[in-house]
């Protein structure tokens, strides 16, 4: 995709900004309140070089799908109004990317549309010492309804690459967004990702992602439960190898009342692997009848594999119903002597315990293409670790 | 609707809680304090301090220390608003009366009167074992009865096991909780004064629980005291302080430090009943370690003080050790209840189990805030950890942080929480049965905190109940 060779004042404006605040935002160090798990003394951020990202985009028949940087000209106002209206700039990542954002992608849902063909955004982590500023603005107008699927993904293991994405997805009135995040880019890549819904009245969101690849970096995915009678339901899965440190920081923050919100997020770490996962359920004064859920389970492969589950609560309304689980554990001793009693090999007694661990977060999703895709990844990427 | 009786009840318990300056309103203002240092802290009020306790150099020097790690130390902006605390307008030390009192007679008739007042005879009278009350910063009463000296328990105020007992005090003084721990620990380490020491030989098993009571008293006095217990093998013992102050005011500061041995195969349960006014800052450093196969079990309860930032720990060090936590907070109007626990596996095979009951009510805040660790070489070790907050009404709030860190893969660890109302079934259910709303409330709540109380001795979870009774009077519209 090509590049913009002017821009409008508005932009030019966000730009500068961004790149004002890169200079007064310092990168996080293990002192910085939600960083303390995340180490990021091996990143020197300025030896990566900003670039643009060779994506491909597919299928959305009845919906505009465009590269950002087309929208620019071709949907000006809309831009305008949407971009970055999800995500505020208070971290150094999210300066970074809007003071840098080469490209990516716009999908407009108008109003009572219904998408049924699945849209498709590839983005390539494929070149060493490249910075990718990617960004994808996801906006449903009332009653609309749409399936993204994106997958961030390198070539081969060898790419020492950056990926720094912005992803708003805005669900408007009674709108249906199901979207789907893979990542399995290579493990000497960093990732940091600022992932943010809003969800409005009677609106559903369905957030999948799968989180495979990097070596370190943060993921997040925020849900604002922003209009009565929204819902949303996230489900995550990551599995670790060796060298790798995966973080994941989620927020469900219930806004109005009559929400509910559906969090599950499972992690299977090999030796050598670490994992944090911090979530926060928020439920602001007045977001009456709010049923939230949040849930965290890991499963370690080694002595050698270390996780954190950092799950929280703030409840600033009184007629809800808010729970969290979290649980760290290994593969079950009795199972597996039951397994092998029967006949199965250790190894093989071992993938099926994992693949059962797995299943209740795939069983989460509806029957269908996403839900083959997803099990088919979470098997194959099994077979990589184990 | 209020019968004659539920008034009167209502009035006596009233001056349980928030209502000190109708029932116990006094500051005893004609009491004469032996000493009283002036307000503020500096190396001359330490050097006063140590000097006027005529204590051993090394203490003067842990002392002196202490102070310079509490300048040094930023004051924490985690959890509640500590800003608020002006530093030079506290009175560090007051020394209420010449000397201890051995025995009920000798104890001055105004402070017996406070003790009155408080019902401490009344406790004692029934089965307590032992009863230490610190009146200002000073043990002025303690008696253990003559059972547990002739076994070999030492039960007494921390400045007088100095004196007596200096080397056993000073092979556990600040092993678990250094001076430098923190700034409220290194405030505490510095101006130190009265608090517990119990030891427990090899063996002995302490069959009543021992009692300590403590009260603020002077007007921006704080109140720093200092409390030991060890446990050697095989070793006892129940230790419970219950708090209450009188209104004041402006701001206190509680800033105790408690330490913990227990030894091998021993079993230490302390057991705290806080109910400081509230206008207290309460801001406690609390952790215990656990050797080979000892069981240690902190039950805490957090119903009064303005902010109280509290977070007992225990470290299991030996193999199979065994760790409890039981907490209940109850958050009301102005208030903020900081409160959680840890708990450090270190050895393999430990386990551990936390239980946090809150609840908030008129604008109250109840955190949730504590740390499970596995760490490297704990392996089989298990815990559980459930924390549930019950919220009455839409100004208040509730917060959980939990957090969990785990290097063994064959750990076992699980957590829970849930926060909630008062469910309409349950409340319907129990309306349906005759009870009126209020009622049915206090019912549900005093169940949904009854896992706690049912651990506490029994005058205790009696009074626990009432002063949630109380804070749960007119809570439904």
């Amino acid at each position: 995709m090509a590049e913009v060779a002017t821009e409008p004042a508005w932009l030019e404006e966000r730009r500068r900004e961004g790149a004002s605040l890169v200079e007064s935002l310092p990168l996080p160090d293990h002192k910085s309140k939600g960083w303390e798990f995340t180490d990021l003394s091996k990143l020197d951020i300025d030896s990566y070089e900003e670039s643009g990202a060779e994506a491909e985009v597919s299928g959305g028949e009845g919906a505009t799908v465009v590269s950002l940087a087309d929208a620019v000209s071709s949907h000006a106002e809309l831009l305008e109004a949407s971009l970055g209206s999800l995500v505020p700039v208070e971290d150094p990542f999210v300066a970074r990317n809007e003071a840098g954002w080469r490209d990516g992608v716009l999908v407009h849902v108008p109003r009572g549309v219904k998408v049924t063909e699945p849209i498709r955004i590839e983005v390539p982590v494929d070149r060493s010492g490249a910075a990718i500023g990617w960004r994808t603005l996801v906006v449903l107008e009332e009653g609309a309804e749409a399936e993204v699927w994106e997958h961030w993904s390198s070539p081969g293991d060898e790419v020492d690459g950056l990926l720094n994405s912005v992803v708003e997805l805005s669900v408007g009135q009674a709108a249906t967004l199901r979207y789907v995040n893979t990542q399995d880019i290579s493990e000497k890549s960093w990732i940091f990702a600022t992932q943010r819904a809003h969800v409005e009245r009677d609106a559903r969101l369905d957030w999948t992602a799968l989180g495979f690849g990097s070596g370190g970096g943060k993921v997040r995915m925020d849900t604002k439960l922003a209009g009565p009678g929204s819902e949303a339901r996230v489900t995550g899965g990551y599995a670790g190898g060796p060298g790798q440190h995966l973080d994941f920081d989620t927020t469900q923050e219930h806004a109005a009342p009559n929400t509910n919100s559906d969090l599950a997020f499972r992690g299977v770490l090999a030796a050598g692997s670490t994992a944090v996962w911090r979530g926060m359920i928020k439920v602001d004064p007045g977001a009456q009848q709010t049923d939230a859920f949040q849930e965290s389970r890991n499963l370690l492969l080694s002595t050698d594999a270390h996780a954190d589950a950092i799950p929280g609560l703030e409840i600033l309304a009184d007629d809800v119903r808010c729970t969290h689980a979290a649980a760290i554990a290994q593969i079950d001793k009795e199972q597996l002597f039951y397994l092998t009693s029967r006949g199965l090999d250790p190894a093989g007694a071992k993938t099926l315990i994992i693949e059962g661990f797995l299943e209740s977060l795939v069983e989460r999703l509806a029957e269908g293409p996403v839900r083959d895709e997803v099990s088919a990844r979470l098997e194959q990427r099994l077979a990589e670790i184990l | 609707m209020a019968t004659p009786e539920a008034v009167a009840e209502k009035r006596e318990l009233a001056g349980i809680n928030s209502d000190y300056k109708e029932k116990f309103g006094f500051n005893d203002s004609e009491l004469g304090y032996a000493y009283k240092a002036p307000k503020g802290l500096s190396r001359e009020i330490v050097e006063t301090i140590s000097d006027y306790k005529d204590e051993p150099q090394w203490m003067r020097e842990f002392r002196l220390k202490a102070l310079e790690h509490f300048y040094e130390r930023p004051t924490p902006k985690w959890g509640g608003n500590l800003d608020q605390i002006d530093w030079d307008d506290i009175h560090y030390f007051v020394r209420a009366s010449e000397k201890n009192s051995r025995d009920w007679s000798e104890v001055p008739d105004d402070i017996k009167n406070t003790f009155d007042r408080l019902g401490i005879p009344e406790a004692e009278r029934k089965f307590l074992s032992g009863v230490g009350a610190q009146y200002e910063s000073e043990v002025v009463y303690h008696q253990v009865n003559e059972k547990l000296e002739a076994q070999g328990v030492i039960f007494t105020d921390m400045d007088t096991a100095l004196r007596e007992h200096e080397d056993l005090v000073r092979e556990h003084w600040a092993t678990i909780i250094p001076a430098n721990d923190n700034k409220l620990a290194a405030l505490n380490s510095a101006v130190w004064s009265g608090g517990s020491f119990v030891y427990v030989p090899a063996g002995v098993k302490v069959e009543m629980p021992l009692q300590a009571y403590f009260r603020i008293n002077t007007e921006n006095m704080g109140q720093f005291e200092r409390t030991l217990i060890i446990t050697e093998e095989g070793a006892d013992v129940h230790y419970i302080e219950g708090c209450t102050a009188p209104v004041y005011s402006s701001d206190s500061l509680h800033s105790a430090v408690v330490e913990i041995v227990a030894k091998k195969s021993s079993r230490v349960r302390y057991t705290t009943v806080q109910n400081w006014s509230q206008n207290v800052f309460n801001l406690v450093t609390k952790r215990a370690v656990a050797h080979e196969k000892a069981t240690m079990e902190w039950v805490d309860c957090n119903l009064g003080s303005k902010l109280t930032m509290k977070y007992p720990s225990i470290y299991l060090m030996g193999p199979e050790a065994h760790g409890e936590i039981l907490s209940i907070a109850f958050a009301g109007e102005g208030q903020h209840q900081d409160a959680g626990g840890k708990i450090i596996h270190a050895a393999p095979k430990t386990s551990s189990s936390i239980f946090s009951k809150s609840i908030s009510k008129d604008g109250g805040r109840s955190t949730y805030r504590g740390l499970l660790e596995i760490a490297d070489g704990a392996t089989e070790s298990r815990s559980k950890v459930v924390c549930d907050a019950l919220l009455l009404d839409e100004d208040s709030r509730s917060d959980t942080y939990p957090t969990i860190r785990i290097d063994e893969n064959d750990a076992d660890v699980g957590h829970e929480a849930t926060v909630s109302k008062i469910g309409d079934e349950q409340l319907f259910y129990l309306q349906s049965r005759g009870l009126d709303e209020e009622e049915a409330s206090k019912m549900i709540v005093n169940g949904f905190i009854e896992p706690v109380t049912k651990e506490l001795p029994m005058e205790y979870a009696v009074e626990l109940n009432r002063l949630i009774e109380l804070q749960m009077e007119g809570s439904i519209g």
